[in-house]
């Protein structure tokens, strides 16, 4: 099964492999099961989610996000069922083998269950799992930018709908307020209260995600040099590996120059990565004043508190 | 759950989100609106040089606290 039995050692099976192989396949049997009701549960429900979130006439989408969570808890409990199994069949049976003797062949098998098992579950089940969840969040996401033309919109049919109750002279507003404001009426200076409908009052519970949204392509720019730092360094550990039994000068010459270009991309990687994501916050907060400029004062000290909290080298 | 299929299970779950009421009931929308408040004990409307913490008039309270800056009440809205 994993070239352990190819060398013709004078060592008999232990009378165990027979019950951990059995162990491997129903494990492996079930996590293709596991994953087959992964795939099933989301390709149904992702057109769903994205039917409801346009269909649900709630202010708040409450039945949207109580679908979503629902199908949310559905994968957890998967995930959940294949994370107790793993600890209850597989870790259970592998403790279970006390042989005293567990040098060579027995020793290379169970170290190859283990191996196996473990890479199955963590490495390509969690993979699956972790796809799957990103579809259904990728499905759930709103679109704000809609929102907004509509806040826009109701604001401009009704901005200059209202009249002064003690004089009656027209009172236009001139922004969009999220919150009930003094209107001075111009004739009579008196201090009218408007009361922002429920379009307008929402501007300011989605101005954040929709500034988000239109700065999402920073956000992705300096994950993208994260990630190349990463890359490079698996690169260059590769490459150095590769050099240890290289005798051929010109091949470790043209590696070890590929080395030093990577390390050099890698050290602006690291330099440039905290700068974009400066360069991200302060265009996102810019986006964000400049849908709610009342809250810029506010919004600005929670920048600065923002860019302290993240320990950026200098 | 564990003997039905994803599709009911689905089906199960829009039912009970769209039977399930929501806490504090059912969300209103409202419209934007205008008015104003006029002194209770005289009847003087509130201008905006006379502050919006007592009538102009006849002194009655409308606030017993003191106006700090805000979004867009400032501290100049004391009155007098």
């Amino acid at each position: 099964m994993f070239n352990l039995f190819s060398n013709n050692r004078k060592e008999t099976v232990p009378e165990w492999v027979a019950g951990l192989e059995e162990t491997q396949q129903r494990w492996f049997a079930f996590l293709e099961k596991l994953e087959a009701r992964m795939e099933e549960l989301c390709t149904a429900a992702i057109p769903e989610l994205k039917e409801m979130l346009a269909a649900d006439e709630d202010t708040y989408q409450r039945t949207f996000y109580k679908i979503q969570s629902g199908i949310n808890g559905q994968m957890q409990h998967i995930r959940r069922k294949a994370y107790d199994t793993y600890e209850e069949k597989v870790i259970n049976a592998r403790y279970a083998v006390r042989d005293g003797s567990l040098t060579g062949m027995g020793s290379d098998y169970l170290t190859g269950f283990t191996q196996a098992c473990s890479d199955r579950y963590h490495r390509d089940f969690e993979s699956k799992f972790n796809y799957w969840q990103g579809q259904l969040d990728q499905a759930a996401v709103k679109d704000y930018e809609a929102e907004y033309r509509r806040i826009l919109s109701d604001f401009e049919q009704t901005k200059n709908s209202f009249a002064c109750s003690q004089c009656g002279s027209p009172l236009t507003i001139d922004r969009i307020f999220f919150i009930s404001t003094y209107i001075t009426c111009p004739a009579c200076k008196t201090q009218n209260t408007f009361e922002p409908g429920t379009s307008a009052r929402s501007l300011q519970h989605i101005a954040r995600s929709l500034a988000e949204q239109r700065t999402r392509h920073l956000l992705a720019a300096y994950e993208a040099e994260n990630e190349l730092e990463r890359e490079l360094y698996q690169a260059n550990h590769e490459l150095k590996l590769s050099l240890i039994f290289e005798k051929d000068r010109t091949v470790t010459a043209g590696k070890e120059q590929q080395i030093r270009a990577n390390e050099i991309r890698r050290q602006e990687a690291i330099s440039n990565a905290p700068r974009m994501y400066k360069a991200y916050l302060r265009a996102m907060y810019d986006e964000w004043n400049n849908i709610t400029p009342d809250l810029k004062e506010h919004n600005e000290k929670m920048y600065l508190r923002h860019i302290a909290s993240n320990h950026f080298p200098s | 759950m564990e003997d039905k299929s994803p599709k009911s299970f689905l089906q199960k779950l829009r039912e009970k989100a769209a039977a399930q009421g929501n806490y504090g009931g059912a969300a209103e929308a409202s419209d934007a609106g205008m008015k104003a408040r006029d002194c209770p004990n005289c009847g003087a409307a509130r201008a905006k040089q006379d502050g919006l913490t007592r009538c102009a008039y006849c002194g009655f309270a409308f606030m017993d606290i003191r106006l700090s800056d805000g979004i867009h009440i400032k501290k100049e809205d004391n009155s007098q």
